[in-house]
């Protein structure tokens, strides 16, 4: 009854997915940019040159985004994410104030952050084979949850071997395929979602001016407990694992965090781990600093802002 | 005498014919016992599945017929597996198969002869069947039929009467 009464208030906040080519794909087709990390070269895939120069890629994009249209899952489409985003870079790059003149006030990790996001990321590889004079294409298709890194929903497998058939004849048959079946586990796991809440991560850490730890006793219960106490409180049927913890340090994993609060509305990750820090910050006189890291994963650093 | 006789040939014909189900009826309960193989042919095109039934009756008509039931409910509630490495199986649409007798209201009408399940399936080739598709097993055929499921509008129709929920459905 609670349930229903608090969907008919409002609605979960609904998972946004993008598809993306995967880094081997990326690699395989020299869309990748190499940079200098430290003195390690590195490579990221270059979406954006894969799409101005892959009309394969754009044309497996737009069949899967046309299908998921048509089961009412829209998605959202990585090109005009990455054009909004350097859109947005340009603009702020000239917005300054009208009174006294100062431009955006932007940090090195606001500027890292600043990517293009989704709930889940629908990776797509493909490979072509060739035997003889027949052509077949071998199709991979991954749904990868972002709040934890899991592979949540996965097709994969080789069509058939054709003569004739061209390319983009035989990618639009490997997407038809194997789409229906990547479609029922994604179902399942917003299935899943919906009954035991959605999954995230919480890190707890300790500035060095913090004085105290996590062991440090506040009415004869050690802060960690105290923390422990009020995730097990409120999670979906107190499910949490803590992964690891010691004085400096605690990780929660596998946290199912409820789609609504207690007022009925949605709740993603930060808002439920900003309740902890206000619980410590009233209760306790802690003050601690909330991080995100990707959208599922947390991380409340006490001791200062 | 003769009388006696007449009544009593009515008496035995009529028990025949209450008592012995029609073929069709046989078809219908082997349906719903799940009597029916599915394997997928091709990649259909676009929102369609391309699947060989092998449906058993005693009459090849009737199987012919049946098939066509026999593969709209194999998508709904069996599912199929593919060929290996080259067409994927698929899942049925329900993933509870007790639906079936949860929601009679619906599938009853619904999968009656002549009934709604038509809209979705139609026979490919004209429903002409391969020799080696047409196979004598004692007393009763095994018959494969060629049929194309428009999965994509039986899913919405289950989706509109509330059977199975919409992707993301609840968000």
């Amino acid at each position: 009854m609670l349930v229903s009464g608090m969907t008919a208030f409002s609605q979960a906040k609904k998972p946004t997915i993008m598809i993306v080519p995967s880094d081997l794909w990326c690699n395989k087709n020299d869309f990748m940019l190499e940079y200098d990390n430290q003195g390690s070269k590195t490579k990221v895939p270059d979406y954006k040159e894969a799409l101005q120069n892959s009309s394969e890629l754009l044309l497996v994009i737009s069949k899967i985004n046309e299908l998921m249209s048509e089961r009412g899952f829209p998605l959202k489409n990585l090109e005009s994410s990455l054009k909004s985003l350097a859109n947005q870079d340009a603009e702020d790059a000239l917005l300054t104030s009208s009174s006294s003149g100062a431009s955006l006030s932007e940090s090195p990790v606001d500027k890292l952050k600043k990517v293009a996001k989704a709930d889940i990321w629908m990776q797509v590889t493909w490979t072509l084979n060739k035997t003889g004079p027949k052509t077949s294409i071998t199709f991979n298709l991954q749904g990868l949850d972002a709040y934890t890194d899991k592979q949540i929903a996965g097709a994969s497998g080789t069509g058939q071997p054709s003569f004739s058939a061209e390319t983009p004849v035989l990618l639009e048959e490997a997407v038809l395929n194997h789409l229906d079946n990547f479609n029922g586990q994604l179902q399942s796991h917003f299935d899943d979602m919906m009954e035991n809440g959605r999954e995230v991560a919480l890190r707890i850490r300790v500035w060095d001016s913090f004085d105290g730890d996590l062991e440090s006793e506040y009415e004869d219960e050690e802060l960690r407990t105290i923390i422990e106490n009020w995730v097990a409180d409120n999670t979906v049927q107190g499910r949490f694992s803590t992964a690891d913890a010691t004085e400096r340090m605690m990780v929660f994993e596998q946290v199912r965090i409820p789609l609504y609060n207690d007022k009925g509305r949605a709740l993603d990750t930060r808002n439920w781990a900003d309740g902890l820090r206000k619980m410590l910050k009233s209760d306790y006189q802690i003050e601690s600093k909330l991080m995100m890291k990707g959208l599922g994963q947390a991380q409340l650093v006490l001791g200062e802002k | 005498m003769k009388r006696t006789c007449k009544i009593g040939s009515i008496v035995a014909i009529a028990a025949i014919m209450f008592g012995c189900k029609t073929t069709q009826q046989i078809a219908d309960k082997e349906t719903h016992q799940f009597r029916y193989e599915i394997e997928a042919t091709d990649v259909g095109s676009q929102g369609t599945y391309q699947l060989k039934v092998w449906t058993y009756s005693k009459d090849a008509n009737t199987a012919i017929e049946q098939a066509k039931k026999n593969a709209v409910h194999g998508v709904i509630f069996k599912g199929y597996a593919g060929k290996a490495g080259v067409i994927a199986g698929q899942r049925p649409l329900v993933s509870n198969p007790a639906l079936e007798t949860e929601r009679e209201d619906y599938f009853k009408p619904f999968f009656t002869t002549g009934g709604r399940y038509q809209q979705f399936v139609g026979l490919a080739n004209n429903g002409a069947i391969a020799s080696g598709d047409r196979i004598k097993i004692g007393k009763e055929y095994k018959i494969g039929v060629v049929v194309s499921v428009n999965v994509a509008a039986l899913r919405k129709d289950l989706e509109t009467a509330g059977i199975i929920k919409k992707l993301g459905g609840g968000f």
